[in-house]
């Protein structure tokens, strides 16, 4: 019997006899984007092989060659000399197959027990679990420059606005660590995703397990995972891991999206408290004065990008059957997209947080008697007055001002008699912005102390993380 | 003279004109936000405490306060609260109902505090005690499905990959790979409750508290595990709401696999397994129908619920710093996603404890094909290398098809031409039981793995009920 077989170097040809579709190769393929996860295969096969031969199913001699051969895939990818060839579905398929091209039939071996089903969860979790390390620096590095800057420039003060209008007044730095603050929440959950990517699903098989008794404890050292998988049914056909780092990566950058939402607002011309440095901006072709804050909207704008990416997967993973289907092999350029843009972002924004020039006059002439209505109030509870009805008195006086075209600090201790009895002469000292800032001394508050005792924090916290392993 | 008809707002002061009634509509959250009632209470009660601590509040006028709100916390336990037009939200009507019980102390508890510090509080106690309800559904549905695994650890299945039949395995695997999917939504529910136990209060609206409040205090009345680090974070992140959503989409998205499978199962195609009535429906027109529609219902919920996070993340994107009104969105759907996943778990638990399985068809849907494997692992323990071994299996495959036979039906002589190494004791590959025992290692689908998975949950659901 002669078997038409056109099947080709897919690592699963045997009983097939026709050719596929051309548009079904390009369709099914992940070589394209896969590749990027070379070194996580070869180390992966690495680690396997070694599995194996403790488990006699290649002897030393075997193990050696197969070890040397990858060695040597190693190497031409590393130096950019690996040619894709056709055939090559993916990374798995074009490992061996050139391995199989340096050392012969003992290539043949490395595949027992396994599948690509395991292989594949292995590899991306690999490419995670450094990818995730190579993010938390960016962050940190982000973060500190955060820091620093509010170090230095704790001394000015600006308006804070809620509902974008102004509120109080506050520290420009207690402004700049609220965004910190957010950021370090992302770090802490970054440090929390890299622990479920750090399971281990090799020896999980196609989906019922390993047959041949390998020995995952050794894999697990080889490879440096924390655990293994406990179930390989679920272990080959979950990516919750890259559904959390996507989801991950939209909150991180929902939160740099609120930064440059503001940071954008405060480089008009109408609030004029920032400038960005000529590095993070760019001009119109059309309108000669314009300084438009593109690095900052563009990081405003990947958020939706990487939530994209998010909510895709998730609706890829939806009613999925159990185990593996190639749905998932949407996973990749998800995971690989968004550890980009991320990647991007992080480097852009600590540029632009490092260089952009603060206006400290216009923040300050921005501060305006309004803003210390609640002072007022506040003057009349201390004075004993309930706050409801001190909130009502100093509701009354601004209205006054309002109506007299006069700010609020100008209104005459007649006029104020006549919303309250309880004010006299010391009211004058209310209208002092430094004084009303002091005020919140309490911690998380905007007073110098809080305020340094923030940075304290972030100083602290900064130096630990960069001592984790 | 000023006319104002702000009514009983918090915010009334400076306001003259009235607002346009379907603005009121549009921006009051009471209808839903009623909900926390029991937070607010608890919020208020020990913010005074903390008032009384900073001598902004006398004793006397802290105690009448704790007795006010005592009575409004009774009112709304018996369903006798009353809302009135003007109660814009929670804090607003239960501030002046506290004030139609006291009188003037009333409009002392406010000092210091906003309703931006106050609301993200209230969140927060709400969603802690949700959690706990959340995680012991949870729970059970886990142990439900631990116990039927351990009972039914001898039944045989088809184990499908790309929906196809792939190897034997047992179902109780089945069920278990199910199990431990749940069992990371219990412990990122965990996590999540961590978040979530970060007190806001005394950040006031935006710059902190400026009386001295002491918020070690208030963390421990309120059994917070941390006090916010910067208050303009504070009052203006639902981070944590964001990811409770994001968490519930995932768990959710587990459920609609489940359900997937299910629902399958029970085709008369497959006829693994029968739902009981309970949890069946039928249809109006066709007398014979019996439709899994709980299961059904449980796979949609994941787009509910993913709707309510994306709408969520969509909502904060590129928001200014602060609190803005937009945040008043979380609510809804913290509070939707909370009900659908309540009561998925529920049912989910239901179905699962009383679906019958139809052990001969499961059994007898294993087919010769699904030893192919074990085929080419026969060569590769012979010496053959793995990837020739699987070429050769492919071939006898082939073989039997153009034939029309069993795998098991092939002679030896044509195995024999596939590779000569095959001879008479190829007759011990095509046993069912022997191919599942062989997956041995940790994690695999034999008896020895399966049981050890099993007592892994046991002890892992003790643990995780002894935990406060």
């Amino acid at each position: 019997m002669i078997l038409l077989g056109n099947a080709g170097n897919k690592l699963w040809g045997g009983r097939f006899v026709g050719n596929t579709d051309p548009i079904m190769e390009k369709f099914n393929a992940s070589i394209a984007y896969d590749q990027r996860m070379w070194e996580a295969d070869v180390k992966g096969s690495k680690a396997y092989v070694k599995a194996l031969q403790k488990a006699g199913l290649v002897t030393q001699n075997e193990m050696e060659q197969i070890l040397t051969g990858l060695d040597k895939v190693f190497d031409e990818w590393s130096k950019g000399e690996f040619k894709i060839k056709p055939g090559d579905e993916d990374i798995h398929t074009a490992n061996e197959r050139r391995l199989k091209e340096f050392i012969g039939d003992p290539a043949g071996k490395l595949h027992t027990g396994r599948s690509r089903n395991d292989q594949v969860a292995t590899d991306t979790r690999l490419w995670l679990r450094d990818a995730i390390n190579t993010l938390k620096e960016l962050a940190l590095q982000l973060i500190s420059t955060m820091v620093e800057r509010a170090a230095v420039e704790i001394e000015i003060l600006c308006p804070g606005y809620t509902h974008m209008q102004r509120a109080q007044p506050i520290r420009w730095s207690h402004w700049i660590l609220s965004h910190a603050v957010a950021l370090s929440r992302d770090v802490e959950r970054l440090e929390d995703i890299r622990k479920h990517v750090n399971v281990m699903p090799l020896g999980s098989g196609a989906i019922a397990g390993n047959p041949f008794n390998i020995d995952r404890e050794l894999l697990r050292q080889e490879l440096k995972f924390d655990s293994i998988s406990i179930n390989s049914m679920d272990a080959t056909g979950q990516r919750d891991f890259v559904a959390e780092f996507l989801f991950w990566a939209s909150m991180c950058l929902t939160h740099l999206s609120k930064m440059a939402e503001d940071l954008i607002l405060y480089s008009t011309k109408e609030f004029s408290f920032i400038t960005l440095t000529d590095a993070y901006s760019t001009g119109s072709s059309l309108m000669p004065q314009k300084k438009n804050a593109d690095s900052l909207e563009l990081i405003r704008s990947k958020a939706g990008r990487v939530f994209g990416r998010c909510a895709g997967f998730l609706m890829t993973l939806k009613g999925l059957p159990s185990t593996y289907n190639k749905d998932l092999q949407e996973d990749k350029e998800a995971m690989f997209d968004t550890y980009d843009t991320v990647h991007a972002v992080l480097q852009v924004a600590t540029g632009v947080i490092s260089t952009l020039k603060v206006n400290q006059p216009a923040m300050e002439g921005a501060l305006s008697p309004d803003m210390l209505a609640t002072d007022l109030a506040y003057h009349l509870v201390r004075k004993g007055m309930p706050f409801r009805e001190a909130h009502s008195c100093a509701g009354k006086a601004v209205y006054i001002a309002e109506s007299k075209n006069i700010h609020l600090s100008q209104i005459t201790v007649e006029d104020l008699q006549t919303v309250s009895p309880l004010f006299d002469k010391d009211v004058s000292s209310v209208w002092d912005y430094n004084r009303s800032v002091e005020q919140y001394s309490a911690p998380g508050g905007t007073a110098r102390s809080s305020v340094t005792a923030q940075i304290e924090h972030f100083r602290t916290w900064l130096q630990a993380q960069k001592q984790k392993p």
